[in-house]
């Protein structure tokens, strides 16, 4: 026959388990139905805890009514699935909903990223930086419409501006945008997709956000 | 779902099963991650490779653990990619409050937060066993264990977490 500790070992392992020799002990036990019975209980409630509410929808920073709305739609009608199906929502509308995941990423730092940690999320989308981009103070590898592609935060005098390059998505001509809180520009980057530089907020100007693109895009050493 | 799966009867079933399984998806993904936007992103993801290698799924009844596999990969490419820092427990768990709230139930709240605290490699099959209903069998072959090491990651998951809720664990055998 079991002991205590083994019968205690196996219910904590497994508080649904059974078995003759389990069942033996527990009918002769006088300490272990306790034990199991607040055992079960716990078990109840850790149930119910793991069943977080899978319909909450991401808090995201978006100020414009419409795309508010267009979020919140497809959250409730499930962005995983219907994404297959759906029509995308604008390239603009994608980056500023991705920013609101990194937050962290805005901090105005005169630190840069270390290299071991920019060059492989370069070498990523087959690129290279030279210095004339400014100091890189982030890099990530975002997922981002199916695809990982370089996330980076770039300091200017006159704070930080992020750079997507979105080597998968094309656009004919530059694309400017004001919305969500950022102001932007998508500019066609011919071979090698798009590149999505943006500001926070309404302090940089859409002329020296687009010469900031200009002067990223002239940085970006293509490596494949 | 080998038959008609290009078609929109086909596309369809994919969409119902992928809605039927979203929500279990999502919840293991952010107990996986502790982190709702990279699950959502994980799951978004894990659709997408889901539909692209449709024809490898051999039964609707085999998708839970199909997906959950593809979900798992995911995240660590996602976790490899990313290169995620070390990060702080506490504020994980003040960035997810709205994530681990209950309303009316302070210690539904306390013990998702607990749950947070659980190194990984003990909370990962406790969700596996607790949430999504797998056998210790199951949990070994999905996580490349032996079944007695699955047994003693879920026996020190239920004893650390129920030493972090304030439970009394002075009846418990040592670790």
């Amino acid at each position: 026959m079991i002991d205590c500790a083994e019968y205690r070992r196996t219910v904590l392992a497994d508080p649904h388990a059974a078995s003759p020799e389990l069942a033996e002990h527990l009918a002769h036990c006088p300490d272990c139905p306790a034990y199991s019975e607040r055992l079960l209980r716990f078990e109840g409630r850790l149930a119910q805890a793991l069943r977080i509410d899978a319909q909450v929808p991401r808090v995201r920073a978006f100020r414009s009514g419409w795309l508010a709305m267009a979020a919140s739609v497809l959250v409730a009608l499930g962005v995983g699935t219907l994404w297959l199906g759906a029509p995308h929502a604008s390239l603009a509308a994608d980056v500023v909903a991705h920013m609101a995941g990194e937050p962290d990423a805005w901090a105005r730092t005169d630190v840069p990223v270390p290299s071991a940690d920019l060059n492989p999320v370069l070498a990523d989308a087959h690129m290279r930086l030279d210095s004339d981009a400014g100091m890189v103070s982030y890099a990530q590898s975002c997922l981002f419409r199916g695809h990982h592609v370089p996330h980076l935060v770039v300091q200017t005098a006159r704070g930080p501006i992020t750079v997507m390059v979105l080597v998968h998505d094309s656009v004919a001509k530059a694309q400017p945008f004001d919305e969500g809180g950022y102001r932007g520009v998508i500019v066609p980057v011919p071979g090698h997709g798009s590149l999505a530089v943006l500001a926070q907020g309404e302090g940089e100007s859409l002329a020296d956000i687009e010469s900031l693109a200009a002067r990223v895009k002239d940085a970006i050493v293509w490596t494949g | 779902m080998k038959d008609d799966v290009g078609g929109n009867a086909g596309r369809a079933r994919f969409q119902a099963l992928c809605q039927a399984l979203r929500p279990d998806l999502l919840r293991f993904a952010f107990w996986l991650s502790r982190d709702r936007a990279l699950a959502e992103d994980v799951v978004q993801e894990t659709m997408l490779r889901a539909w692209k290698a449709r024809d490898s799924l051999k039964s609707e009844s085999a998708a839970k653990p199909w997906f959950l596999t593809i979900i798992r990969r995911e995240y660590a490419r996602s976790f490899e990619r990313k290169r995620l820092a070390t990060v702080d427990v506490d504020e994980l768990i003040a960035r997810e409050e709205p994530m681990l709230a209950a309303a009316h139930d302070q210690d539904l709240a306390e013990l998702r937060a607990a749950l947070f605290k659980l190194p990984e490699e003990y909370r990962e099959p406790l969700v596996l066993q607790a949430l999504m209903g797998y056998s210790t069998a199951e949990i070994a072959a999905e996580l490349g264990l032996s079944t007695g090491a699955v047994l003693t990651r879920l026996f020190r998951a239920r004893n650390q977490l129920r030493a972090l809720c304030g439970e009394d664990t002075s009846m418990d055998p040592a670790p």
